[in-house]
């Protein structure tokens, strides 16, 4: 268990940052500069807060009110820096024995830890003589064999080419928890890494934390318009709320095109941005008769791998509609030349407008 | 040909650069690592300093030595009672002008070397419960010593050859503070040619020594740098 409750100025930057991580892979997102690393520095004790907390399992690691600063060397943090910082003079073994050596049976240890993260052969090569997901195993196993508390992931992939990036992602993870237990924070910025391996997400602005939740819901539900951004999302709408009833709420875009959305918790003032993820939106060539079913004209579009990126006009609004392929042959060959999108309502965000 | 002729000098002033190539190690490679690691004004300040005895005239730099460390200023008069160490006219005075004439050669190389060193690697270092004194000889020194080894090459090869610094400071007393640049100048002011030659192609040998190792090492040291990226 980690609580986290600090703040860092540095020149011109603040971060302020509050959060507790159970035993869960705990992502942070954001773009660079948003204080991601600044962060995972000051609970490594690589950085000193300006003021605040850090707590490991019931143990102070920095209290500025208490003047407690326990070094980096004390307090059994696994860190996984971004480009692995393998020490280049060292082989593979000697590079993980690094933080052992002072023990009696480090060599069992060690050896155990090379057959585990499967870098049995390569005990002798120096790391530039390794691949890239190699070089990250070693700065794995280096880690994890002193058996820390916490483990801080800084861009694990970033260095990796991304064909590779997606065949080791899993495997990193499995190996992760095959030899480790306890509270993980993974730091990207991207956010569909993080989806794939985190539990809960939390995404920086400017060194402020804007949410902190489940990863369905930063992805389902942003906070702000910059955490939809983050989250893909590439279609907004101003609008404001002309009717709440029954549950449901009356939306009016400013060009007049009128929406339904189910009533949501997070309703602060009239003026809103609606969102919609682009593969959440149906083109369709009959009106089905569907709530918030509008007509649209085709602009162009774009040929993804896996999906045609569609651009409509709609109510002088423009759209991008990701459509699947399939989908996209039946509707070429439907003989009418009326195009209609539905925006499915349970899929609609609101956001504060900027 | 050797018959006669006094090698004094030249044992002296390997004596005195070993010696202050020794202390220019202990004492510049830890400000040669503050300056590689910080980037303010006291750097600044510090690096500025450590560049004077590269570009004053060695005459000028003897000259605040001796005000420095003479027997009337306040360090050397403690040097005097507490060590019995006397600074001027002695063979520790040479030491002493050799030492700052050349330890900036040392502290640059290594610091530049020192640089060279990704921050994160000694952060791992340090993460995985390393002390700073430790990581400087497992991780630092290893790293860096190509660099750090044309420094001390460096280093030697220029107390070796301090003229002006030394005169001023320990002057030439025979068989006692006269270094191998100083008996040429000696040699030549006597008349003594032979002499002369021989002594100045025993220096220009250990020079030549001195820069095809230097040369040798930098080979190495680009070889050794596209290995580790």
């Amino acid at each position: 268990m980690l609580e986290v409750q600090i703040e860092k100025s540095l020149h011109s930057f603040h971060l302020t940052s509050s959060f507790s991580v159970g035993n869960e892979i705990f992502g942070i997102i954001g773009p660079s500069g948003c204080g991601k690393s600044m962060t995972l520095q000051c609970i490594a004790g690589l950085q000193t807060p300006s003021s605040g907390k850090i707590i490991l399992n019931e143990r102070t690691l920095f209290d500025s009110n208490n003047k407690v600063n326990v070094s980096p060397q004390s307090r059994k943090i696994g860190y996984v820096f971004q480009n692995y910082a393998l020490f280049p003079h060292l082989t593979v073994e000697k590079n993980i024995s690094f933080g052992i050596r002072h023990l009696p049976a480090y060599k069992d240890q060690v050896h155990e830890m090379i057959k585990r993260v499967k870098l049995t052969g390569l005990e002798n090569r120096f790391p530039h003589e390794l691949s890239g997901g190699q070089q990250q195993r070693v700065a794995l196993a280096r880690t994890l064999v002193t058996k820390p508390e916490l483990l801080l992931l800084d861009e694990p992939f970033s260095a990796l080419d991304p064909h590779i990036k997606s065949q080791l992602e899993q495997g990193l993870i499995d190996m992760i928890h095959e030899n480790y237990q306890g509270a993980i924070l993974y730091i990207t910025h991207n956010l569909e890494e993080a989806y794939k391996l985190c539990n809960r997400i939390l995404v920086y602005e400017n060194g402020k934390v804007v949410q902190v939740g489940g990863k369905e819901e930063v992805v389902n539900n942003p906070a702000n318009i910059t955490v939809a951004k983050i989250a893909g999302c590439t279609n907004f709408l101003p609008v404001h709320v002309t009717k709440q009833s029954e549950g449901k709420l009356q939306l009016l875009s400013q060009n007049g095109m009128e929406l339904v959305i189910p009533e949501t918790i997070r309703l602060g003032n009239q003026q809103m941005i609606a969102g919609v993820h682009s593969y959440r939106l149906k083109l369709e060539k009959n009106p089905t008769g569907k709530m918030n079913t509008l007509p649209c004209q085709i602009k162009g579009m774009v040929q993804g791998i896996t999906f045609m990126a569609v651009q409509v006009i709609c109510k002088g609004h423009q759209l991008e509609i990701k459509v699947p392929y399939d989908e996209w042959e039946k509707l070429k060959a439907e003989t009418s030349s009326e195009w209609y999108v539905h925006i499915p309502a349970e899929h609609l965000f609101l956001v504060p407008a900027a | 040909m050797a018959h006669g002729i006094n090698l004094f000098p030249l044992f002296l002033s390997l004596k005195v650069a070993g010696t202050a190539t020794v202390i220019a190690i202990i004492a510049g490679l830890p400000i040669a690592y503050y300056l590689s690691r910080s980037n303010n004004k006291l750097t600044d300040a510090i690096d500025t300093l450590l560049t004077l005895p590269i570009v004053l005239p060695p005459t000028v730099l003897g000259y605040y030595l001796l005000v420095a460390f003479g027997r009337s200023s306040t360090i050397g008069a403690y040097l005097e009672e507490t060590f019995n160490i006397m600074i001027v006219f002695t063979p520790a005075g040479a030491v002493m002008a050799a030492s700052i004439a050349a330890a900036p050669f040392l502290i640059k190389s290594a610091r530049s070397a020192f640089s060279e060193i990704e921050g994160d690697i000694i952060n791992a270092a340090k993460l995985l419960g390393r002390t700073n004194v430790n990581i400087f000889f497992t991780v630092l020194i290893p790293l860096a010593w190509r660099g750090i080894l044309s420094g001390v090459i460096l280093t030697f090869a220029r107390a070796l050859g301090d003229f002006g610094t030394t005169l001023m400071v320990s002057g030439s007393i025979p068989n006692y503070t006269t270094t191998m640049p100083i008996a040429i100048y000696d040699a030549l002011q006597a008349g003594d040619k032979p002499l002369t030659n021989v002594l100045v192609l025993i220096m220009t040998g250990v020079a030549v020594i001195c820069l095809f190792s230097l040369n040798r090492l930098e080979k190495k040291m680009g070889k050794g740098r596209k290995k580790i990226a």
